[in-house]
């Protein structure tokens, strides 16, 4: 009996050995990228911010300002942008976001511009109307597929398809935590800053141009910096996943070489009971 | 006389430092921009960019769309996509000049089809205009 169960509890181990190895392989190279991800959002931001500021500065300096993306209309139809993963074994990521994306979209008239095999998956299930299947691999999304995103939408908007857009992707707050969140788009919102006049400033051809111009690309840009956000979330929250599960293996590996030792003393002692049996006959 | 110019991008910061004379094409046509210029803000359109740096050396680039931004004497150009001559991938370039010739010969292209098909092809004589005269 004892012979039996130490075999299967070696082959248990060296299962939990390569288990262990997998997940740690893993673990490295969701790192690595996340590095790299990381990096990607911070090179990403000055260009938004400095868009998002002359927006701001047209919005605040020009009197009587009217653009057809600030006009808040009744809502009757919403479309949102879900940016989740291609691929699961990242801990809550993709559940977390479709859960939020999910609870805002269901019972309303609303569809869906999925970013992610997971959640095109997700959504095709639950019979939400998807706009387009394009960019359904997150991992090939660059920055022009962003900025035909962003036109995208905004021509959508403008033709009353739909009266808000907005964006579900994942905040990443620290290497150990990531919160999905939401995003408008539009309607525009901008914040009045009193006392930010400078009104010497020349657009050409002029201030409605100029902003109904480099709105598109300020809205590729809000898409393309939630997409590098969640992709940094999503190689954070695999690699604590990751992390998770080799230490659960670890255990696994400890407790099992505990049994196996046991077993193998058990079988010792038998043994040298049997012959010292055996002697005294 | 320089001014301080700053150029960025979604990949990052391609240009910080001093410069003398920057030219940019914008959505109305050419501009050329020296220091001390009046608050200006235009929109960008698809050309090639000239920068004089405070040695008087020039450096050229493909500079496609964004916007330039003059605010008390400093300029930031924010381009989609800026990319110094020397950086410029002829090839791709060329392939995609092919590619987008190809898509605008098909027949029976819709309108929208026709002008991204459009878009591609001026971006790819762009960047291989500038790498020509490098």
């Amino acid at each position: 009996m004892a012979g039996v169960s130490m075999k299967d509890i070696k082959l248990r181990i060296k299962s939990m050995e390569s288990t262990k190895q997998i997940t740690k392989a893993m673990e490295m190279v969701a790192a690595s990228k996340l590095r790299r991800a990381q990096d990607r959002v911070a090179n990403s931001r000055p260009y938004f911010e400095i868009l998002f500021d002359t927006l701001n500065t047209i919005a605040n300096n020009t009197e009587d300002f009217d653009s057809p993306f600030l006009e808040k209309r009744e809502v009757k139809k919403s479309c949102y942008v879900v940016i989740g993963g291609d691929r699961g074994l990242a801990g809550g990521y993709n559940h977390n976001v479709f859960k939020l994306a999910y609870s805002l979209i269901e019972g309303k008239n609303a569809c869906v511009v999925p970013i992610g095999k997971k959640c095109l998956e997700f959504f095709r299930a639950r019979g939400v109307e998807i706009l387009t299947e394009a960019y359904a691999v997150a991992g090939e999304v660059s920055v022009g597929d962003c900025f035909t995103v962003a036109k995208m939408l905004s021509k959508g908007f403008l033709a009353k398809e739909f009266d808000t857009v907005s964006v579900v992707y994942t905040n990443f707050v620290s290497m150990l935590s990531q919160s999905p969140g939401v995003l408008n788009m539009l309607p525009l919102e901008y914040h009045p800053k009193p006392g930010d006049n400078n009104c010497l400033t020349l657009y050409e051809p002029d201030s409605f141009t100029v902003f109904d111009t480099i709105i598109h690309e300020y809205l590729g840009g809000l898409i393309y910096g939630a997409l590098c956000e969640s992709v940094t979330s999503e190689h954070g929250a695999r690699r604590t996943a990751m992390d998770a599960a080799t230490k659960n293996a670890e255990e696994m590996i400890s407790s099992l070489s505990l049994k196996y030792n046991r077993a193998r003393q058990g079988a010792i002692t038998q043994e040298i009971t049997e012959i010292v049996a055996g002697a005294d006959n | 006389m320089t001014f301080r110019l700053q150029i960025v991008t979604p990949d990052g910061l391609a240009f910080e430092g001093e410069a003398e004379k920057i030219s940019v094409r914008t959505i109305e046509g050419e501009i050329g921009i020296l220091a001390r210029h009046i608050d200006y803000v235009s929109p960008l359109g698809m050309g090639e960019a000239v920068v004089t740096d405070a040695e008087g050396k020039e450096r050229r680039a493909a500079c496609i769309g964004g916007m330039v931004a003059v605010h008390n004497g400093n300029v930031r150009l924010v381009a989609t996509t800026f990319e110094w001559a020397e950086n410029i991938d002829l090839e791709r370039a060329k392939a995609a000049e092919q590619r987008a010739r190809e898509i605008i010969a098909r027949p029976g292209l819709n309108e929208r089809d026709l002008k991204l098909a459009e878009a591609k092809l001026h971006r790819a004589l762009v960047r291989q205009a500038v790498h020509r005269d490098l």
